[in-house]
């Protein structure tokens, strides 16, 4: 299970590799690992290897990680619904089974023959779905992959895939996040106009797994227009629904129940030490928020996706506004910081919840 | 069966509350149970209910302190009545003690209880203040631990900040927003303008003042620690004063182009506790009282204010037509309205509505629309925003100021008279009503 294995493999060639866990690995140790300076010097890396995303030729590992028979325990259940406003049910907020395989595909990630630093992706886009509920108590397996690297205008994305299996075997969730390497340029042959659309969220925000200050969000209003129009300038709020007011304490709150603890989360010292003037809220705190909000009924199937624009720094307040269409069974938030002063208003995130097989 | 079809009435016979004070005024210091019971006992003292065992007493309060679970029933225990009357008590933010009235009325048309007192009270002032949830938790674990270092552990747990009080949320828990800035987007998106809005509250003033003056609330209001008429009133009041005031709500809406909404057509956080007297016919012709008015019906209604679908305090606008269908009138055949004040706008906003032909066919799913109303018809004493607005005691007040005045009108005038009550409240939702004059 030596990095030269992975790495060596051709995209969608070599066969897959499975590397089983004994349990979820922990958070922390994780980020120390990222924080190591060999990993982070990308010298023993996978082929294009420069740590950066210098280069255009790097591969990533193919490689599942699987953890078997993990307990969805009640208890963290319970304080993620807390956290999230809303009761403690027995089936499961589909965030908690997003905190739970995160650590692994985070694990993953920090292996030494991934090609990109840790530290440095920007959490783009998340896109859950979930084909039956699970309950509390329940066992399920997590699997871990990372897949797609593809050419964006800003650097280049792949997506993180975790598979949530129940004790029959059978598909429970698929939660696909995209991420964004920052830096280098697209390739030649394929220009950044055919960028995917999972990369159409022009500034993202830096979020669960961040790298330096005023990330993609600070650039993503010069250009967007070829994919998907979301410039930060057209956007223009609707009536608002509500306001969230997050505290300083937001991202600890959610570190703790979701065991997420990146630095650039939990106080504006930390966040500092990253190139952040302040702390930034959890982009999945956002999503799950507002998923528990859409008062979505968890008995059914169901999809979530989200993208993610600028970051909500903390303590801070975004307006959100809700619009349902009952005709679909779609829920759609949209979370934004009003305009304050020159800056006019910003989107934060945009969510939408849809009911499947009603 | 239609409301018509009902066994027997339930007849209003009258109502005593105590003057409504500003949140901090005269009755700091003072209890929920305080203020109950001084409404109680000048209502026991105003029917002579001495030794009466009533058939039930429903109260309720919005703001309540978990110690106050049987509310009603120790404010009772502090009054003459016969202490084997039971009592029960109920919630439902503005609309209270209207659904009090509800309940018993409908308990009383069911032949289960012959008597009943519905009632409510409100402290802004005593409101609960309670401990964060994570201490809660902490106190729950130590108080179940079984050894002393099991208690030391789960104490070791607290953190400075979980000491901070937690005072009442001020906004919706769905939302974030108070109810004033709710209602500042509604306002904005019904183009309801400043000068209607001052135009209504100055209306409530003088109506109120002039029915004190008149003497219309001598036998609806008993005075309490020093206060003989409700603090917030300001008979003096002008336009041009009421325009001198600053914008408190939409502010920092950018949705919201001009504020309109001010302390002026807003009402204040207040102190004070209403209750009102029901019977059957025999049960009042028995003790020689007078009815003055019949509950005929009522209804409730709930609108989604969290995704935007309607105005959080909208949902009155929907409950009357439901009302006025099912027993066959038009919102033109009654005689007097009271609608209840919690904003200025609230109560444009309704009237709007009802005239509006898009909303009564979009969302109401109606050919035409309901009309507009006899202004001079509309809380003819005065409603919340002179009187102030402790919120569990604002539908108690309601109903026996409309049934004390419906009574007067139809011995006036020699014709039934009716009238409708409206009530918004928090969390969407709205209860409205229906009473009609009784005379001999």
């Amino acid at each position: 299970m030596r990095a030269g294995h992975g790495a060596a493999a051709h995209a969608g060639g070599a066969p897959e590799q499975v590397k089983d866990l004994s349990d979820v690995p922990s958070f922390p140790a994780i980020y120390a690992a990222a924080l190591d300076p060999r990993s982070r010097l990308g010298g023993k890396r996978g082929k294009g290897g420069k740590g950066g995303a210098g280069g255009g030729a790097e591969t990533l590992p193919s490689i599942a990680y699987r953890v078997r028979k993990v307990r969805i325990d009640a208890e963290r259940a319970r304080d993620f619904d807390h956290l999230m406003g809303g009761p403690a049910t027995d089936l499961v907020h589909p965030g908690v089974l997003h905190v739970l395989a995160f650590p692994v595909s985070l694990a993953l990630m920090a292996r030494r023959d991934f090609p990109f630093p840790l530290l440095g992706l920007v959490h783009l886009r998340n896109q859950v779905l979930q084909h039956r509920p699970v309950k509390v108590g329940d066992l399920v397996d997590v699997e871990c992959r990372v897949r797609d690297l593809r050419p964006h205008r800003k650097g280049r994305t792949f997506e993180a895939v975790s598979t949530i299996l129940g004790e029959d075997g059978e598909i429970i969730a698929t939660d696909v996040s995209t991420y964004l390497v920052k830096g280098g340029k697209p390739s030649a042959a394929e220009p950044s106009g055919t960028a995917p659309s999972s990369a159409a969220s022009a500034g993202a925000v830096p979020s669960s797994v961040a790298s330096s200050a005023e990330s993609a969000g600070a650039t993503g209003a010069n250009a967007s227009t070829s994919d998907g129009g979301r410039s930060r300038r057209d956007f223009e709020p609707p009536q608002p629904t509500g306001r969230w007011v997050l505290g300083a304490d937001t991202g600890r709150r959610y570190g703790a129940v979701s065991g997420d603890v990146n630095p650039i989360h939990l106080s504006a010292v930390t966040a500092k030490a990253f190139g952040f003037p302040s702390a930034i809220a959890h982009g999945m705190y956002t999503a799950s928020r507002a998923f528990t909000e859409a008062r979505v009924d968890l008995s059914k199937p169901l999809r979530w996706d989200v993208t993610f624009d600028a970051p909500v720094t903390l303590p801070g307040s975004v307006l959100v506004a809700f619009e349902d269409d009952p005709s679909v069974g779609t829920a759609r938030c949209v979370g934004w910081k009003p305009a304050r002063g020159e800056k006019g208003p910003r989107r934060c995130f945009e969510v939408e919840v849809t009911t499947l097989g009603r | 069966m239609t409301p018509t079809d009902s066994p027997r009435d339930a007849l209003i016979l009258g109502g005593n509350r105590i003057p409504f004070a500003r949140s901090g005024g005269p009755y700091a210091g003072i209890s929920n149970q305080d203020l109950l019971t001084a409404a109680l006992e000048g209502l026991v003292a105003r029917y002579s209910l001495q030794g009466e065992k009533l058939g039930e007493i429903a109260g309720g309060a919005v703001l309540k302190l978990a110690g106050d679970l049987n509310l009603t029933r120790e404010s009772a225990l502090g009054t003459p009545l016969d202490p084997r009357t039971p009592a029960v008590d109920m919630s439902k933010a503005c609309a209270t003690s209207l659904e009090t009235v509800l309940h018993v009325s409908n308990r009383i048309r069911l032949g289960q209880i012959d008597s009943a007192i519905a009632c409510g009270v409100d402290s802004a002032s005593d409101s609960p203040i309670e401990v964060t949830p994570r201490l809660r938790r902490i106190l729950h674990r130590a108080f179940a631990a079984r050894t002393a270092m099991q208690r030391v552990k789960a104490l070791s747990a607290i953190r400075p900040a979980d000491l901070a009080p937690v005072p009442p949320r001020n906004g919706e828990p769905r939302t974030g927003l108070s109810m004033g800035e709710h209602q500042a987007l509604t306002t904005a998106q019904w183009g309801i303008t400043r000068e209607a809005q001052d135009e209504l509250a100055l209306a409530s003033h003088k109506n109120l003042a002039a029915a004190y003056d008149a003497g219309f609330l001598d036998d609806l209001v008993t005075g309490y620690r020093g206060l003989a008429r409700d603090q917030n009133l300001r008979a003096d009041s002008t336009l041009e004063k009421l325009g001198t005031l600053k914008p408190v709500f939409g502010v920092k809406s950018p949705q919201v182009a001009e504020p309109t909404m001010t302390a002026g057509n807003s009402t204040p956080l207040s102190d004070g506790a209403s209750s009102v007297l029901l019977g059957s016919a025999e049960w009042a012709a028995e003790r020689g009282l007078t009815p003055l008015a019949r509950v005929i019906d009522a209804r409730s209604a709930a609108v989604d204010f969290a995704h935007g679908d309607e105005g959080l305090l909208m949902a009155p606008a929907y409950a009357v037509p439901e009302l006025l269908d099912a027993n066959g009138l038009a919102l033109q055949d009654l005689d007097l309205y009271e609608i209840h004040e919690a904003f200025a706008s609230t109560v444009l906003t309704t009237l709007k509505a009802w005239e509006s032909e898009e909303f009564c066919r979009e969302r109401l799913g109606r050919s035409a629309p309901l009309g507009a109303i006899d202004r001079s018809r509309l809380n003819i004493t005065g409603s919340s925003l002179a009187a102030g607005h402790p919120f569990a005691a604002t539908g108690g007040r309601l109903v026996a100021t409309l049934a004390k005045l419906l009574h007067e009108r139809a011995k006036e005038t020699g014709r039934v008279q009716r009238g409708l009550i409206s009530v918004c409240a928090a969390a969407g939702q709205g209860t409205v009503m229906l009473l009609e004059s009784v005379t001999d």
